[in-house]
């Protein structure tokens, strides 16, 4: 126990923002795609994504990060497990995997969790950038939330045509 | 103990097996006392369940299973015969061990209940009844059961070699020789299944790409042939992994038919066929409740008291027949008994009591239709109702639960002769035959057990049209008014709806609501038909659900999605989401294959403010729309008032001339009510429209002239203007 314990990340880029996700969760990353939209669903879920079999909602986090993606056009998938759910992150570039001693990362500080919210739960700085680590589950449940207030209205706006 | 929790999973599922099979032995052996094979079966697997809870400790189990098992080892060695008390308490211990079991399977500990008494009354019923009570214990019949035969239990605990045959001569050869199970099962994760049909659907993707592309190469045709076929039997196949006999819910029945019988007082033989009959496994646990309500009420009200019987010339002891088969692409389970019928004419005034109809149209009702009134929430749940219609009681929920796995639930019942209750439910829930709507550029899939009918719109409005309120659009089917939706305003995927004039309206029907989804038109292998080419089956497509994900799923609108040949994305819509969301009034319910209602009811009513006053409503299945006139606008034409519309008029009436009295204001605008009638529409001239409202009692006929009855309105007795003589009169 004298050593601290490792953890590997995943690292990418959005925007000029670098993140990261604990490798163990993430499925794999694939490029393009087919997305179906699912109408009323919250902005941050693009789409439907069909990979092998499983339905895979893919979500675009740059908004909820305080970034902005600069492909648009040719968006990059991070798909990720949670439980028994895959869900796509759309990221602009896939960057290296690092392993990390636990000591190395901070906590992230009162400023920049204002940007990336709760989803953020710490800071490393690799050789050339700073890093946000994001725990993935806590991202896509703050990104999915149900909004009741949409159905509401969209009840209402059905009403009068 | 983590280590340990594995293990316990194995005891409980392998425990509630062997429950399961006791209670199927323990009837048997009360039919046939004598049997010893069955016996030391029921032993063996006592004495099993003892075992393994002293390996994990469980000391309440362990206590009450060797309570049972002395019992058993006193009945197998002939120390014992079997009476009502001994079968009593096995059956007491079959559900004392099943509730310990469940009570270590939620909490992981065996629970706080005290099962000591219970274990004195096993011990008392095993020490009670000695075959003599005088000092000498050995009788005649003692020799037929030689003492050492009685070693080998310990032994013979978990091996499939058949019990040893006991060589009594006085036995009759047991008819239901044991079944000597081979090894010709595995068990295998549901885990590892699902994900083998996941990639069977895989490869019926990329099975369809490959048929898409175009090959001149015989070769590669034939090698194209092959894996479709292939592909085809493998789907098959994969998904039958998924299936489970009936035989998984049916086991209990007979000791339920039992226990229902003897508490009260009926004698009932419950016969079951089909028990090999295979549903999907998720399936098989949703039908359990249902069913098992089903026959409880049969035995309770169904069949009736041995004495009656027999003076009504039936056999003393009733029939309670079980019954699974295929049909058509589903699994029917019927439940028939041979009790005294349903008391039609009970249901009848039920439901006029209850306000559900009028006396008239009660008499008027088929029997078939009659029967429907036991689906009524509530109907029966009044303390009333067991003596009342002597059956039914949560039908309602009996009925929801089978909707709500896409089945359906029928009965029939004959004075006198029985009733058949016939419970039909999908194969399976992960494959399901859905109706794939185009609605704007997207696609979705709607449960084919849900949709009753598609009705095309025309362009020129010449059939069935959607016509009502703005804020309640509904459509008139076959003296129905079904609510409708447009689908692509719902979802927001047009700001305006654009399929109102020629789409398609897709009548569903979930739970006790029925409404209309307005789409584009159907998917189907041929592309995209128009409503005309599609009442057939061609865009009816066999879809493989897939979860979206439980944070999508709460949005309450879409089931999950599958995907189609064409590899592209559909999601499977909620109607029961959509119906929470839309807060459809509830319609009335059309029976199944019941000719026309005879009396067409109107439920919502439009109320108005006449201007003097008076309160009148209008059926809003006649309102057209509401308007606004300026008081300048309204023109004078001989003795009747008109306002001009587009190129054509409209004739006024002013509800309180109508009503018979006199408007004595004249505000400077003019609320109308445009309404449609069989000659013609026109405008009735209100002063304030009040609310749309659903009537809360049927229509008491008066005497005031133009008015139709009263109604309760909003816990108001309103007028209903009567339209038709109001167009008579213009």
């Amino acid at each position: 126990m004298n050593e601290p314990p490792m953890h590997d990340f995943c690292t990418f880029r959005i925007g000029d923002a670098c993140f990261a996700v604990p490798t163990a969760g993430v499925v794999e990353v694939l490029r393009g795609g087919h997305l179906t939209r699912v109408p009323l669903a919250p902005d941050a879920i693009l789409g439907l994504l069909h990979l092998r079999g499983r339905i895979v909602p893919v979500i675009d986090p740059a908004i909820h990060l305080g970034v902005s993606r600069k492909t648009p056009e040719q968006p990059t998938h991070l798909v990720i497990a949670l439980q028994d759910d895959w869900y796509g992150l759309v990221i602009d570039e896939m960057l290296d995997v690092l392993e990390l001693p636990q000591d190395r990362i901070e906590q992230p500080t009162t400023s920049s969790a204002e940007g990336p919210g709760e989803a953020l739960v710490g800071v490393f700085a690799a050789p050339d950038r700073l890093v946000h680590l994001l725990d993935p589950q806590r991202m896509i449940q703050s990104f999915m939330r149900p909004r009741p207030q949409t159905l509401e209205r969209q009840a209402i706006s059905h009403g009068r045509s | 103990m983590t280590d340990n929790r594995e293990f316990i999973e194995e005891f409980l599922v392998e425990s509630s097996e062997n429950l399961d099979q006791l209670d199927q032995d323990l009837i048997a052996l009360e039919k046939q006392p004598d049997d010893a094979q069955r016996v030391a079966s029921i032993f063996r697997t006592v004495h099993t369940i003892k075992g393994n809870s002293g390996f994990f400790g469980f000391s309440k189990l362990g206590a009450l299973a060797h309570s049972g098992e002395h019992l058993l080892g006193r009945l197998r060695d002939g120390k014992l015969t079997l009476d009502d008390r001994v079968t009593g308490s096995l059956y007491s211990m079959v559900d004392a061990v099943r509730s310990i079991l469940q009570a270590i399977e939620t909490t992981g500990n065996e629970g706080d209940q005290d099962y000591r008494d219970l274990s004195r009354a096993l011990a008392a019923a095993a020490e009670q009844t000695p075959i003599s009570t005088s000092p000498s214990p050995v009788t005649q019949e003692s020799p037929a059961v030689p003492e050492p035969r009685a070693a080998a239990p310990a032994a013979a605990v978990p091996a499939a070699t058949p019990p040893p045959a006991q060589p009594i001569p006085p036995v009759q050869p047991t008819a239901a020789a044991p079944v000597a199970t081979a090894e010709t099962t595995v068990r295998v994760d549901v885990d590892l299944l699902a994900s083998i049909l996941d990639l069977v659907g895989e490869l019926v993707l990329a099975r369809n790409q490959l048929r898409s592309l175009d090959s001149d190469d015989p070769a590669v045709q034939a090698v194209a042939q092959r894996i479709n076929t292939v592909t085809n039997a493998l789907q098959e196949t994969a998904v039958k992994t998924r299936m489970q006999p009936v035989e998984h819910v049916f086991n209990r029945f007979p000791r339920t038919v039992r226990d229902v019988a003897a508490s009260c007082g009926k004698e009932v033989e419950l016969v079951i066929d089909g028990a090999d009959t295979e549903l999907d496994r998720t399936l098989i646990e949703s039908i359990r409740d249902p069913l098992t309500h089903l026959i409880r009420n049969s035995v309770d009200h169904g069949i009736e008291p041995p004495d009656v019987r027999v003076a009504s010339g039936k056999p003393r002891v009733g029939r309670l027949s079980l019954r699974a088969f295929n049909e058509s692409g589903r699994v029917t389970i019927e439940v028939a008994d041979d009790g005294g019928g349903i008391a039609f004419e009970k249901v009848r005034e039920k439901a006029v009591a209850r306000g559900l109809v009028s006396a008239a149209e009660a008499a008027a009702m088929p029997p078939d239709q009659v029967l429907q009134f036991i689906f009524e929430p509530g109907f029966s749940t009044a303390a009333t109702v067991t003596s009342v219609s002597g059956r039914g009681v949560g039908m309602d929920v009996v009925r929801t639960n089978i909707e709500a796995i896409g089945g359906t639930v029928d009965i029939q019942s004959t004075a006198g002769i029985g009733t058949v209750i016939s419970v039909h439910v999908p194969l399976t829930l992960a494959i399901m035959p859905a109706l794939v709507v185009r609605c704007g550029s997207e696609r979705f899939a709607i449960p084919q057990s849900a949709v009753g009918e598609l009705v095309p719109l025309k362009r020129d409005r010449s059939g069935p049209r959607i016509e009502g309120l703005a804020e309640a659009p509904v459509m008139r089917v076959r003296g129905r008014l079904v609510p409708i939706v447009f689908l692509d305003q719902f979802l927001g995927i047009r700001e305006t709806t654009a399929c109102r004039e020629d789409g398609t309206v897709v009548l569903v029907r979930v739970d006790d609501r029925e409404f209309g989804l307005v789409v584009d038109g159907m998917q189907s292998s041929a592309g995209h038909l128009r409503c005309r080419e599609l009442l057939d089956a061609a865009s009816l497509s066999t879809i493989v659900v897939k979860p979206i994900g439980g944070l999508l799923t709460a949005l309450g609108l879409y089931t999950g999605a599958t995907v189609l040949g064409d590899g592209g994305v559909v999601l499977i819509l909620d109607l029961r989401g959509l119906l929470r969301i839309l807060r459809l009034p509830p319609v009335d319910r059309e029976p199944d294959a019941a000719p026309i209602p005879i009396v067409e009811i109107t439920d919502r009513y439009l109320v108005c403010g006449t201007l003097g006053g008076r309160r009148v409503a209008v059926p809003l299945a006649d309102v057209v729309r509401l308007e606004t006139f300026h008081r300048d606008e309204v023109e004078v034409v001989g003795h009747r008032r008109v306002v001009r519309r587009g190129d054509g008029f409209t004739t006024l009436e002013d509800a309180d001339e109508l009503l018979g009295c006199v408007s004595t204001t004249s505000p400077p605008t003019v609320n109308v009510v445009v309404v449609g009638g069989s000659q013609g529409g026109f405008g009735l001239a209100v002063g304030s429209i009040i609310d749309v409202l659903a009537a809360e009692s049927r229509l008491q006929p008066t005497t005031s002239p133009g008015v139709a009855g009263i109604l309760a309105l909003g816990g108001v007795a309103t007028e209903v203007i009567d339209l038709d003589t109001a167009v008579g009169d213009a």
